[in-house]
C-alpha cells in the first residue's frame, strides 16, 4: 500500500469512526455492529460507444477486487450513439455487450440512447446480457425485455444487502425519453421523480439503498432533496463530471462525465447495519494506466469493424461535386424523416466524390461530424432568411437543397438583390405555406436566420439518414449533373 | 427551448446538446472551448461534456481553464 493510499484509507476510517460515534449517540438501540463491510462501486455513464478505455477499466476493477472489498460495477446508461465504428457494428450493440459482459457489469440503468438501436436489437442485446436492466419508470410491452426490473437487491459476501432502483429521463413535452418516438413505440414511461417515491419502501430491511439513474444531474439533486433515505445516487445523462461526489441532503450524488474518460468510484463503509461513511471520486482514464490485455485485444478487434467495408448503395457512376453530393444528402434527410425541404452546408460535405459502390466508410468520410437532423417549421420568407445568411458567410452558394431550388441574384456590388425560391414543379414556392424543413444541428445552431419555430432534434444523425436512404436502393442516376442552387450572375470562374 | 449561457438566454431547438448551444451563443467562445482554453460548467460548478444533453431552463457557465490539451 502506498503512503498516499494509506493516508486516504486512514482518513476514511477516521471519518467513519466519527460518523458512527455521532450516530450511536442518538441511537442507543442500534443492532449490534457486524464486522465492517467495505463496498466499492465503480460506475460509468454516457459511454456513447467510446470503448478504448475499457482495458484500463478492467484492470482497475480487477485490482480493487484483490484488495478484499466487495466490488460492483454499475452503468448509468447511454452506451450507444456517438461512435460510428461501434454504432454500425453487426449485430448492433455487439461490442458494448461483449465488453460489459467481460467486465462483469452488475447493473445497467438504460438511458434514452439505449433505445436508438431499435427494439429488436435491444431485445437481442438484453437477452445476451449477463446483467439486469434497471428502471422503475419504464413499462415494457408484455413479453418484451423480461430482463427489465424496477429494482434489485445485491448482496455482499458477508450478507450486507444493497437495494438499487433505476430511473430514466423523460421529456417534459411528450413524456418520452429523448430518442426517436418510433424507437419506443409500445413502451410506457412515467415521471421519474414521482415514481421514485414508490421505491422508498426498499429502505426497510436493506443496509444500503441506492438509485442508479439516467435523469441528469439537476434531477439527481432533486431526487436527493426528496429522498434523504438514499445513501447514494449514481447518475448519468447530463455528462456531468462530479469530482468529488457531492453530498446533498445527506445523499452522495455521483456522475462520471462522459465518453469513458473517467471511471467513477464510490466507496461505502457499512457498520452496524448502516452506511457509516461514504465518498466518491473520479479516476481519470486519460493517463498511462495498466490495461487488461484480453480486453485490449477485444477493443482492437471491434475497432476493425468489417461492416464499414459493406456496400450499402450502388450508383451507375461516381457521384461528384458539392451539387450532386449535397442533393443526395438532402434528399436522404427529406425521405428518411418525411420532410418537405432539407438543407446541407457545403462545409459539411467532406468528400468530392462517392464511388459507384458506396460503403458505410464512404458515408462516414463524406459526413463525419455526427450532426443530428433538426426539423424546423418555416415559411418562404424564413427560408430566404436562411439562404441569405448562408450566402453572406462567403459571398457564394453555401447551402445545397432538396425539395426546392433557389437562385440568389446579386448586384455589381455582389450584395443580394433577390432570392427566388421554386418548388419541385418549377413554380414559385407558396408564400403562405409552412414547410417542414430539415437542417443539420450545425446549421441550426451556427447560422443566424429568422425562424419563429425553434425546432426539434429528430434523434438521428444526417449520416444515418443517408445510410437509410441508400439502403432503400434509390435511383442514383438522377445525381449526374444535378444543380438546385444558383447564383446570378455566376461568380467569375466559379461553377455557378 | 431556452438555455442560459453566462446569464444570457439562448433559444435553441429541443434536443440540443451543449455544443449546439455554445455555437449559437458565440462562435468565438465555441472556438475557445474547442481549443481547450475555456470549458463549460453547470450551475453547481461541475464541468460538463460538449455532448451533454440539456433540458429547457438549464444554466451554463463558460469559464477560462488551464489544461494540457484540447477537449472534444
Amino acid at each position: 500500500m502506498s503512503a498516499r493510499t494509506f493516508f486516504r484509507a486512514g482518513s476514511f476510517l477516521l471519518a467513519a469512526v466519527l460518523v458512527t460515534g455521532l450516530a450511536c449517540a442518538s441511537c442507543a438501540s442500534a443492532p449490534p455492529a457486524p464486522a465492517d463491510t467495505r463496498i466499492v462501486i465503480f460506475h460509468s455513464n454516457d459511454i456513447h460507444g467510446k470503448i478504448d478505455n475499457f482495458a484500463k477499466v478492467a484492470a482497475i476493477i480487477a485490482r480493487e477486487k484483490r484488495s478484499g472489498a466487495d466490488v460492483f460495477y454499475f452503468c448509468a446508461g447511454d452506451n450507444f450513439t456517438g461512435n460510428p465504428i461501434i454504432d454500425q457494428y453487426e449485430p448492433p450493440g455487439e461490442p458494448m455487450l461483449e465488453l460489459l459482459n467481460r467486465l462483469g457489469l452488475d447493473l445497467l440503468c438504460p438511458g434514452n440512447h439505449e433505445f436508438d438501436i431499435g427494439l429488436e436489437n435491444l431485445k437481442r442485446f438484453a437477452a445476451r446480457a449477463r446483467f439486469p436492466f434497471l428502471s422503475a419508470n419504464i413499462e415494457a410491452p408484455a413479453g418484451v425485455l423480461p430482463q427489465l426490473r424496477r429494482s434489485v437487491v445485491l448482496r455482499t459476501r458477508g450478507g450486507v444487502t444493497i437495494a438499487v432502483f433505476g430511473l430514466l429521463q423523460v421529456e417534459a413535452g411528450n413524456g418520452l425519453p429523448s430518442t426517436h418516438p418510433d424507437k419506443v413505440r409500445g413502451f410506457k414511461f412515467s415521471e421519474p421523480l414521482a415514481k421514485a417515491r414508490e421505491m422508498e419502501k426498499l429502505r426497510r430491511g436493506n443496509q444500503v439503498f441506492l438509485a442508479l439513474t439516467h435523469i441528469g444531474y439537476e434531477d439527481d439533486l432533486r431526487l436527493a432533496a426528496q429522498m434523504p433515505e438514499l445513501d447514494a445516487i449514481i447518475g448519468g445523462h447530463s455528462h456531468t463530471r462530479v469530482d468529488p461526489a457531492e453530498t446533498v441532503n445527506g445523499v452522495l450524488v455521483a456522475q462520471a462525465g462522459s465518453d469513458n474518460r473517467f471511471l467513477g468510484r464510490v466507496e461505502l463503509l457499512v457498520r452496524g447495519g448502516r452506511v457509516a461513511a461514504k465518498k466518491g471520486e473520479l479516476i481519470d482514464l486519460g493517463g498511462k494506466l495498466a490495461e487488461d490485455p484480453e480486453v485490449k485485444a477485444m477493443i482492437v478487434r471491434f475497432n476493425q469493424n468489417p461492416a464499414f467495408e459493406r456496400v450499402i448503395g450502388e450508383a451507375p457512376f461516381a457521384i461528384e461535386g458539392k451539387d450532386a453530393l449535397g442533393s443526395l444528402m438532402t434528399d436522404a434527410i427529406c425521405r428518411s424523416h418525411g420532410l418537405d425541404i432539407a438543407f446541407q452546408n457545403n462545409g459539411g460535405i467532406r468528400l468530392n466524390r462517392l464511388p459507384e459502390k458506396i460503403t458505410l466508410k464512404d458515408v462516414y468520410t463524406l459526413d463525419p461530424f455526427g450532426n443530428q437532423v433538426v426539423e424546423i417549421a418555416m415559411n418562404a420568407e424564413e427560408i430566404r432568411s436562411l439562404v441569405r445568411a448562408s450566402f453572406a458567410k462567403g459571398g457564394d452558394i453555401d447551402l445545397q437543397v432538396s425539395g426546392l431550388s433557389y437562385t440568389v441574384r446579386t448586384g455589381a456590388d455582389r450584395l443580394i438583390r433577390e432570392i427566388q425560391l421554386r418548388g419541385p414543379d418549377g413554380q414559385p414556392l407558396a408564400e403562405g405555406r409552412t414547410f417542414k424543413v430539415g437542417v443539420s444541428s450545425y446549421v441550426a445552431s451556427s447560422y443566424d436566420f429568422a425562424h419563429k419555430d425553434p425546432g426539434r432534434g429528430l434523434g438521428s444523425t444526417t449520416a444515418e439518414a443517408l445510410i437509410r436512404f441508400l439502403e432503400g436502393r434509390p435511383d442514383l442516376s438522377v445525381y449526374r449533373g444535378i444543380q438546385r442552387a444558383f447564383q446570378d450572375p455566376p461568380p467569375t470562374g466559379g461553377r455557378y | 427551448m431556452q438555455i442560459k449561457v453566462n446569464g444570457r438566454t439562448v433559444e435553441i431547438f429541443s434536443g440540443a446538446c451543449v455544443r449546439d448551444v455554445l455555437r449559437k451563443y458565440s462562435q468565438i467562445t465555441w472556438k475557445q472551448v474547442q481549443k481547450g482554453t475555456k470549458a463549460v460548467f453547470d450551475d453547481h460548478g461541475h464541468e460538463i461534456g460538449l455532448d451533454g444533453e440539456l433540458s429547457a431552463g438549464a444554466r451554463l457557465m463558460v469559464k477560462r481553464v488551464v489544461r494540457t490539451g484540447p477537449r472534444t
